[in-house]
Order: structure tokens, then sequence, then C-alpha cells
């Protein structure tokens, strides 16, 4: 009797989403099975995204072997995320670290003019991190968004402290939305019900938090599978978002990774692999060897187009 | 479905300042509400009464009893407290609760045979909550024969297998819906035994105004299952008006979700499509979120 691999079919499919313009522009998401099920009923049609991690400072608790690949340029973000386009980086993630309070607490005005002279040198898509600070997001992120009208930058990250005023300047000037939660599906679906009950799910990427191997990151990888689980085999409409991994600066604060530069490699290499496995559809990272071996070991393999 | 009064409990702050202070009145009018409410019994839930253990259940119990002449559960984990209570009921009271654990199968049981009484076991081993169905089983067999062999029998017994709240990551919606399958099945398991649920807890964590929808939509879906009793808020008059009888449209909707029956949204009210809602949560359709109702 001949074999059957058993082949399963999914009703529900990760809204696909476009950032960026033009054509440098990026799709993420779109598939309709689980993470890799290449071998169930259906497409992953976008493969995963990698983009490298610009500071708006000089990084301070970074140790040298990160710091070296970036040693020319690391005083200036935009040749920083210039040469991350030659690290062949899909889209170049600018942090807006100084403008935490509790950094420089640069003003708004600074921000704005650093991401509008970034927009101008570079041809990758922009993902754009506030510091986090909510209050201070809630300021700087909706003067980027008016700024960069109609740019679709990938803007966030949008929490349930600050949705309303950061999600309308979003929408209003034609940008995507970063939500994000603190690693709790629940919360994660509640922020989503209500930044779309005015802002197109379409125009929403997912932010579980991405927690680094050793640092719990059980906790991103099983709420990332289960976004995509309820999302694809369930078809619940809020979570079928593409969901991006902002991993790098997690990794890169662990004693191990600190501790010499292999170790570091992998320790940020096996956490994005882990991610990826689980779903992550946009990886964050900041070395560019580990961008180089983790497309090594997706390679080989022609799966997506 | 045998309501269990649960306001009295010292979780409540004016509760357990009115014991502290022997204020007799404020727990005597709770006491007269949930009777008037419809209430078939009311738990004393008490805490574990450090000091003044025996002469605090005995003014508690004499208090509640001076006024109405329900039975009382009695609901402590301190045996030394459970004996004192029990002590002065008048009518058979309930026993709240025992459990798997080596300690309450000694301390607590024996209470259960001494006085004669009913007795809730919970399905809580020394290893914490079951993980499972399975496990859940398995630990009801064991601690039911371990009374049994006291001379406790079955019709005595009134098993709770623990409800969690169903807003915590997932898991409790797993839980809710195993839950509804464990009563289903008890009375093949351990026939004649009764049940009970510590009901408001599945929506602990919830915000305030939500819960009772939780609450009444999880006990009807209980109901249906084959639960006995639940110990409840009997103050919720929609709740009690379900276990009356008095909804039979909401009723049969949230059964059509138990069943996975098509439901036409737009002919319902809004009241009824809250109800659908919360009972595709509860059945695990859709992934709670604390703004279940808003989509």
């Amino acid at each position: 009797m001949e074999f059957k691999p058993p082949k399963e079919s999914y009703t529900g499919n990760v809204r696909e989403i476009t950032f960026g313009k033009g054509e440098n522009a990026l799709k993420i998401g779109g598939e309709n099975i689980l993470p890799f099920h290449f071998f169930d009923e259906g497409v992953q049609p976008n493969p995963p995204r990698f983009a490298l991690e610009v500071l708006d400072m000089v990084p301070e608790d970074w140790p040298d072997f990160l710091k070296e690949p970036y040693a020319d340029v690391i005083s200036d973000p935009v040749k920083w995320a210039k040469k991350c386009e030659t690290y062949g980086a899909d889209a170049i993630c600018l942090t807006l670290l100084s403008t935490d309070p509790a950094e420089k607490d640069t003003p708004p005005d600074e921000a704005v003019s650093l991401v509008k002279r970034m927009i101008g040198e570079i041809k990758r898509p922009l993902i754009i991190y506030g510091s986090g600070d909510e209050k201070k997001d809630a300021e700087v992120l909706p003067r980027i968004a008016e700024a960069c009208k109609g740019e679709n930058l990938l803007l966030g990250p949008v929490q349930k402290e600050n949705y309303e005023v950061v999600g309308r300047a979003i929408l209003e000037n034609g940008h995507v939305a970063i939500a994000q939660s603190p690693l709790d599906i629940n919360l994660l679906k509640e922020l989503n019900i209500k930044l779309c009950k005015f802002l197109p799910p379409e125009r929403v990427v997912i932010d579980p938090l991405s927690s680094a191997l050793g640092y719990g990151i059980e906790y991103s990888f099983s709420i990332m599978e289960r976004v995509k689980q309820i999302g694809v085999i369930t078809k619940d409409s809020m979570t079928m978002m593409p969901i991006i991994a902002n991993l790098g600066a997690e990794c890169w604060k662990t004693k191990q990774a600190k501790e010499n530069e292999n170790q570091g490699l992998l320790w940020e290499g096996v956490t994005a692999i882990s991610l990826l496995l689980a779903g992550a559809n946009l990886l964050v990272l900041r070395h560019p060897e580990t961008l180089k071996l983790v497309k090594e070991t997706l390679g080989g393999k022609k799966v997506w187009n | 479905m045998v309501i269990i009064g649960e306001n009295i409990h010292v979780i409540a702050k004016d509760i357990s300042q009115a014991i502290r202070e022997r204020n007799a009145k404020v727990i005597q009018d709770l006491a007269i509400k949930q009777k008037e409410a419809g209430a078939d019994y009311l738990d004393l839930n008490v805490g574990p009464v450090k000091k003044d253990t025996e002469e605090t259940m005995k003014w508690l119990v004499e208090c509640v009893q001076e006024v109405v002449d329900l039975p009382l559960s009695i609901d402590t984990m301190n045996p030394v407290a459970m004996e004192a209570g029990l002590k002065y009921c008048k009518k058979r009271p309930l026993l709240n609760s025992a459990s798997g654990k080596t300690d309450s199968k000694q301390n607590m049981l024996p209470l259960a045979k001494k006085f004669n009484c009913d007795v809730v076991i919970s399905v809580m081993t020394d290893k914490g909550m079951p993980p499972d169905l399975d496990s859940k089983v398995e630990s009801i067999l064991d601690t039911v024969a371990y009374a049994n062999d006291l001379g406790i029998p079955n019709e005595d017994i009134w098993i709770d297998p623990i409800i969690l709240p169903v807003s915590t990551a997932g898991e409790g919606q797993r839980i809710a819906v195993e839950n509804l399958e464990f009563i289903k099945i008890l009375q093949d398991v351990v026939p004649g035994v009764k049940s009970t649920v510590g009901l408001s807890n599945v929506s602990n964590g919830v915000p305030h105004h939500l819960r009772p929808l939780l609450n009444r939509t999880y006990l009807v879906m209980l109901e249906r299952s084959g639960l006995y009793s639940a110990i409840a808020d009997p103050l919720d008059s929609e709740l009690m008006a379900l276990m009356r009888g008095e909804m039979e449209n909401i009723k049969q909707l949230i059964y059509k979700v138990m069943d996975k029956e098509e439901i036409d949204m737009s002919s319902l009210t809004q009241k009824e499509i809250e109800y659908v809602k919360t009972a595709k949560v509860l059945m695990g359709e859709t992934l709670y979120s604390d703004a279940w109702l808003e989509i």
C-alpha cells in the first residue's frame, strides 16, 4: 500500500504587510500555513526578512567585537545605516535610544531631523523604534509620523498606554504600526482589538517582545507559536498579523554574548533561528555576521517564490 | 442547581472587619439578603482563623444561624477552625474543603465522618493541580477511595474540579473546557457523587463589570454538563434567573455554541450577542482578551 503523508490545510491567512516605498518596499507575512510547514496545503509567500539595528547615539555598553564592524561609522547613524545596507540588511531599524528620558532625553525635533536625513540617504525601508518610554514615545513618534508622511515607515512601539495618540498619527500619515505587548497573548490580542477600531489590521505588525536565549526565550517562543496557531488554524482575525522579533538588543545585553565574539554570534544566531521557527516574519539583529550566519542556515533550500 | 452563597468571605474588607469587631449586623444582613435571593447554602469563608479560633467560629456560625435557617458551608483550610465551625452547625453542614493532599486526607476527611456531614473534595494533590483530565480523574478516584474507607459514602462527597481564571495566558481557556468534560464524565467515574465549583474564579482578573457575564455563561455550561452545585453570587439576579430557567433563549444560544452550531448573529439582540461571544471564549473557540465583547 502506498504511503501518503498527512497534509494539513488551514483556514486562516496571515495578512501580507508592505512597508517602505517603491522598488525597495518590503513585503512580510502572507502565509496560510504554520511556519515552515511547506509540506502542508498552502504557501509562505515571503521569506523571513532581516533588519540590522542602528542606534541614534554611540552605544555605551556594546562589546568591542560588536562595535568593530561599524567602527568607522558608529558616531554617525546615517553612515552606520548605509554600512548596514552593504552588509545585506533587508531593512534598517533605527532605535531612538537617546530620546529616552533615562538616557539623553533628546528632544523630538532632533529625532525628526535624523529620521528625515536617513530617509534621504538610504535605499532600504526603515523601521523606527522609539525608546519604549510610553510618554516620550507619545511625543516623539507622532512627530516623526507627520514629518515623514507617506513614507510608509514601520513605526513603534505602540503600547496600550499610548496606542491612541501614536496609532492615530500612524493612520493619518500612512505608516505601519508595531503593536507591542509584554509577553502575554491575551494582552496582545486586546491591544490589537483596540488599535484596529481605527487602524486597518493590514497596517499592524505584532511585537510580542523577544527574550534572548537563556533569558526567557521560551515565553517569546510559545507566544509567537500561539499567535500563528490561533491565526492560521482558528482564523482569529486579531492575531493574523506578521510578527517582528526585535531580538538583537536583548541578546547583546546578556553576559554570555558579551563574553566573547563567537559565543555572542551564536547567542544572537540561535535566538534568531528559534524565533523564526516560532513564526517571526521580520527579525532585528545587531551583528552583520549573525545576519550572514542565519541567512546561510536558512539558505540552500529554495522554497520561496 | 444548588447555590452556595459566596458573599460572606474574609477577602472582603468589611467582612473581615465585622468578624474582628463582632459586628453581627453586617454579617446577618448579608446572610438574609443571600437567602432572600435564593441561596440554598451559605458559605462562610473565614480564611485560616489563627487567632481565637474556637470563639470566632462559634460566634460567626451562631450569628448567621440566628437569622437564617439555611445549611452552612464551612470554608477554611485550618482543620481546627473547621472542627469548631462544624460543631455549632444546626443543619447538616458542608465541609469545604478537603483534597487529595496527604495533610487534608489525614486532618479534614475524618472530620466529615465525625460530624456526619457532606464534604467537598477537590482534585488537588501533594503535587499541586493535576495538569490534565486523566490526572484529575486519577486524583479523585484515589481520594474518594480513601474517604470510602473512612466510611464516607459517595453520596456525601461533592467533587470540585477547581476552576481557574480564563484570562490566564491561554491555559485558563483550556482548563475551562477540560472542566466541562470532567463534570460530564464524573458520574461514570464515581457513581453517586455530587459536584461543586468555586464559580467566580473563572472571571478572576477580568475587568470588574464584565465578570458576571463570564460567571453566568459558564454556570449554564456547567449545569448542562451535569454540575450539582456552585459556590456563587446569589445577589447576581441574572445568574439566579438563568438557574431558575427564566431565560431559555439565552440558554439555548449557549448550548448552540457548545454544540458548535452556526449562529446567525445578525438576528440577535445585543445581550444575546454578548452571551454568544462569551460562550465562544469559554469553549476556547476565540482567544481570550479583556476586549472580547468589542469584536
